[in-house]
């Protein structure tokens, strides 16, 4: 980073200071003003397709008692994140707490954090006031998420950079970092679809059956439940055009994965269609697969009560029973209480997995 | 229990009936002997010094002796005895005086000096001493003994002086009693009755020589009360049994017309319809327990015209509120007035209520904490017993302190004072310890609690809210260094310095002054903050302007 030169975070950090500042200059009270992240300021975006945050505004004020030591708090937080972002460091939001877990003074038996619950929601509160990001704010999430494909990146990082090719990346697959926006930049992407595969055992079977090289896509694994880093590679690489499929078990939780990964989940809600990608389309698995191959229904297993009452769940959300083969899917599961794994396509032989996404892609048999 | 007492009265002697029977007149367990019988001493001196319109000066001692008796010493500087009548007033059960006048008196409560005298005599066998004189120029003194079998005075001993002694000084020694300074203690037995009785002048002097005295709150002596009979509503089986039995009169008839109020000839005709079976011919010292249970329950079902109700002698609001913050030396302090009522359809009471908080109100519990305090009185005296059943713990107990700024009752220093004013006190049982929960009666003593309340409620309200301001102020100043450290950190520009010097002004002009809300809150509460009358308050610390 050239010096001088501010990045964006830290100016808009600097301007909530300085706001606060005049107000206090002024014989105000000093303010702070975010977005509700509460549920009920949760709504659906039919226009965009995902998750966001609704109008509602919360207000915290130092001169007020219920709120003065979250509104000292949140300044804190903000001040050491602007000290990280200016030093270049990076730390985890529990790195952020333990900076920050210290006596408030000797006549005071108080902390100015006491437990990490108090600091995680002041983060996403910073993040939703100043629409960043918390990698923005030099704060790392855990890695998950393993990539495999014709997709070149240049990482910045420590003062060094450098290329990845997430085609050269062996057995292993490159790891998809924390922050995939500040100091990573694609070089080129050459790949013509992405495919995001629940299990990471599947990644390996396809990983090792070239199945990325043979469809030119990329694999992508978030290894269960996205995390942001990987929900937000997946929506930088739609936005470069390639469609987006996602595979996951024939289950609730795996549909869920694929919702979150579509149009963003409730907590992130405030990230909006930052990490949320509306285009991304399902090929499974689903209740349909049972018809269309036969040697499944000897490999269903029995849905689980937490299955059942997570497919109802789903079935709630108005996003998702706007769709009716969604709704037939879920209602099925609801129904015969059972559900299918992935890893049963390796019922017949191990290779069978490709077969059957090959099949798939080309007869689109997509679910919305 | 009827047929019990019934032959109970059937004793040809009233000693002994006492004898077989202390523990119905307060003389059971040791701790609570101990405290009738300074009861019965102290009650006498007070009495008679109201009625002979004297400031009553009176010095109790009890001294632990040797042998494990305890000795009791009364001084009063009250009227005195006769000489020819204080074998008698001293040393005679139910002499007559009690029975003959009825007034609101203190004494209706026990069974006298007599009674006192007597418990020594059954307990260790010694005569009781006393001295007195009316300032005549004459003091008597003797030792006194009651012959249990005719309940005559014995004298021996008999010395007379020339001296201008007034007053009556009484010892007597006791066993089977204890000494004990707890809640039901002489101690706070004799500062209860100094609440109740702002116009008189207490020492106390423990058995560890400890001098306590409870100073004279009030030059004001009490109105002499009015001797009024009896008003049949009123009474109860053993009263019409003790009275009927003390009665001179040759018939029922004419025993009625002339003990009772507002019995007239018509009503003795009314009686004999509505109780063909008793006859009213029959000489009242005959009268046997059932049949007198059957004419009180007769009494109740004829209409009678009320009592009089200027026979009510209450301490008076100013007097309570006086002898308050001699004792206790509150904080804070409300006296409710009330009017009198009636209850059984007639009988007149008045109930007198305070409340007094902070300073040295409140219970002082074994465990050094403070809680709140029911003092009860019936006509002055302290009831300290048989707390379960009164109507005055009923009243105070099942009010909603909360709604009174009083969280907890068990955990505030306050103390509620209480005192039922009634010709007739109805005692729930003969040690006349509680009140009866009768609900015209716990209804008026609720109401009169919470009058005095009402003004306490204000002061504590404003007590709570300017605590709540210091706190809310004490608990931003915590976090200004560090905010004033943090903002120009994160605005990259201002000084800690001059940040924290702001924000401290800002907290100073917001938590030491009134909100507006608050402001608000007073004015429609009336004339902002509550002002105490000058002398039923010393409510400073409640202005807050």
């Amino acid at each position: 980073m050239a010096t001088g030169e501010k990045k964006p975070a830290t100016k808009k950090l600097e301007e909530l200071g300085e706001s606060m500042l005049s107000e206090v200059n002024n014989g105000e009270s000093p303010t702070f003003e975010t977005l509700l992240r509460s549920r009920g300021n949760i709504l659906y975006d039919e226009a965009i397709g995902c998750l966001r945050l609704g109008n509602k505004m919360e207000q915290r004020t130092f001169l007020n008692v219920a709120q003065a030591r979250k509104f000292m708090q949140t300044v804190a937080v903000a001040a050491k994140c602007k000290k990280f972002i200016e030093e270049e460091s990076h730390t985890s939001i529990r790195g952020l707490f333990y900076q920050l877990k210290y006596s408030l003074g000797e006549e005071f038996d108080e902390e100015l954090f006491s437990e990490q619950e108090e600091s995680n929601p002041l983060i996403e509160d910073l993040e939703v006031a100043l629409k960043l990001k918390r990698e923005d704010l030099n704060l790392n999430t855990d890695r998950k998420g393993v990539v495999a494909g014709s997709v070149v990146l240049m990482d910045k990082f420590g003062g060094e950079s450098t290329e990845i090719d997430c085609a050269k990346q062996g057995r292993s697959g490159w790891m998809v970092p924390s922050d995939v926006d500040n100091g990573m930049d694609f070089i080129s992407v050459d790949a013509d679809w992405v495919l995001v595969v629940e299990k990471d055992a599947l990644w390996q079977r396809l990983n090792e059956d070239k199945f990325w090289k043979k469809e030119n896509c990329v694999l992508i694994t978030p290894k269960g439940q996205a995390s942001r880093g990987c929900r937000r590679l997946i929506r930088k690489l739609a936005n470069k055009k390639l469609p987006v499929i996602v595979f996951t078990d024939n289950d609730a939780w795996g549909w869920y994965i694929y919702w979150a990964i579509k149009t963003g989940s409730m907590n992130l809600a405030y990230l909006a269609n930052d990490i949320a990608t509306p285009e991304a389309k399902f090929i499974g698995m689903t209740m349909q697969d049972l018809k269309d191959y036969d040697f499944l229904n000897k490999l269903t297993i029995k849905a689980k009560d937490v299955d059942v009452k997570r497919a109802e769940e789903l079935l709630s959300y108005p996003w998702i029973s706007m769709h009716k083969p969604w709704v037939e899917e879920l209602k099925t599961v609801i129904k015969t209480k059972r559900k299918i794994e992935q890893d049963a396509l390796q019922g017949p032989r191990l290779s069978f997995v490709g077969e059957y996404l090959r099949e798939k892609m080309a007869k689109k048999k997509f679910l919305p | 229990m009827a047929d019990e007492m019934a032959s109970q009265f059937r004793e040809h002697s009233i000693a002994e009936f006492f004898k077989k029977n202390r523990q119905m007149l307060g003389f059971s367990g040791k701790i609570r002997s101990l405290t009738t019988l300074v009861h019965e001493y102290a009650t006498n001196s007070l009495d008679a010094c109201e009625e002979a319109g004297i400031l009553p000066d009176i010095e109790v001692q009890i001294e632990q002796l040797d042998n494990g008796h305890i000795r009791i010493t009364v001084e009063d500087n009250g009227p005195g005895i006769p000489k020819k009548l204080a074998g008698k007033a001293l040393g005679q059960m139910l002499a007559g005086t009690k029975f003959h006048r009825y007034m609101q008196q203190r004494g209706q409560q026990g069974i006298g000096a007599s009674g006192a005298g007597m418990f020594a005599q059954i307990t260790t066998g010694r005569p009781v001493k006393f001295r007195t004189g009316t300032g005549d120029g004459k003091a008597f003194s003797a030792d006194l003994k009651i012959d249990f079998k005719t309940n005559k005075p014995l004298l021996e001993e008999e010395e007379e002086k020339d001296s201008a002694y007034r007053g009556l000084w009484i010892q007597a020694e006791f066993a089977e009693v204890k000494y004990d300074k707890g809640e039901y203690s002489p101690f706070e037995y004799l500062k209860r009755t100094a609440l109740a009785n702002p116009h008189a002048q207490i020492l106390f002097i423990e058995p560890t020589g400890e001098r306590t005295l409870f100073p004279r709150a009030s030059d004001l002596i009490p109105e002499k009360p009015v001797e009024i009979q009896p008003h049949p509503l009123g009474i109860t089986t053993s009263d019409l049994v003790e009275f009927a039995h003390a009665s001179k009169e040759r018939k029922l008839s004419s025993f009625f017309v002339n003990t009772f109020s507002r019995f007239s000839q018509g009503k003795v005709q009314e009686l004999k319809e509505a109780l063909p079976e008793v006859s009213m011919d029959m000489p009242p010292d005959e009268l046997q327990w059932e049949d007198a249970e059957k004419l009180v329950n007769a009494f109740k079902k004829l209409r009678w015209i009320s009592p009089e109700m200027d026979a009510l002698r209450p301490v008076g609001p100013e007097q309570v509120a006086k002898a308050l913050k001699n004792i206790y030396n509150p904080e804070f302090m409300a006296v409710a007035e009330r009017k009198p009522k009636v209850f059984r359809g007639g009988i007149p009471f008045m109930v007198e209520a305070a409340v007094a908080y902070g300073g040295n109100a409140g219970r002082r519990k074994a465990d050094g904490s403070v809680g709140g305090d029911i003092l009860r009185f019936a006509n002055r005296v302290p009831l300290l017993f048989d707390a379960g059943g009164c109507a005055i713990i009923d009243a105070v107990k099942g009010m909603d302190w909360r709604r009174y700024d009083i969280r907890d009752f068990e955990k505030e220093p306050v103390s509620v004072f209480v005192n039922f004013v009634s010709v007739h006190v109805p005692y729930t049982g003969a040690g006349k310890q509680a009140i009866a929960d009768e609900e015209e009666i716990v209804e008026e003593i609720r109401l009169a609690v919470m009058d005095a309340c009402r003004d306490m409620q204000r002061y504590l309200h404003g007590k709570v809210r300017e605590a709540g301001r210091e706190a809310k102020k004490k608990a931003i100043l915590k976090y200004v260094t560090q905010l004033a450290q943090d903002l120009p950190l994160l605005a990259g520009k201002g000084k800690p310095k001059e940040i924290e010097k702001k924000l401290l002004q800002m907290i100073e002009n917001k938590y030491s002054q009134l909100t507006l809300d608050e402001a608000e809150e007073e004015a429609a509460n009336g004339n902002g903050v509550k002002e105490e009358k000058p002398e039923t308050g010393n409510g400073d610390e409640a202005k807050e302007e």
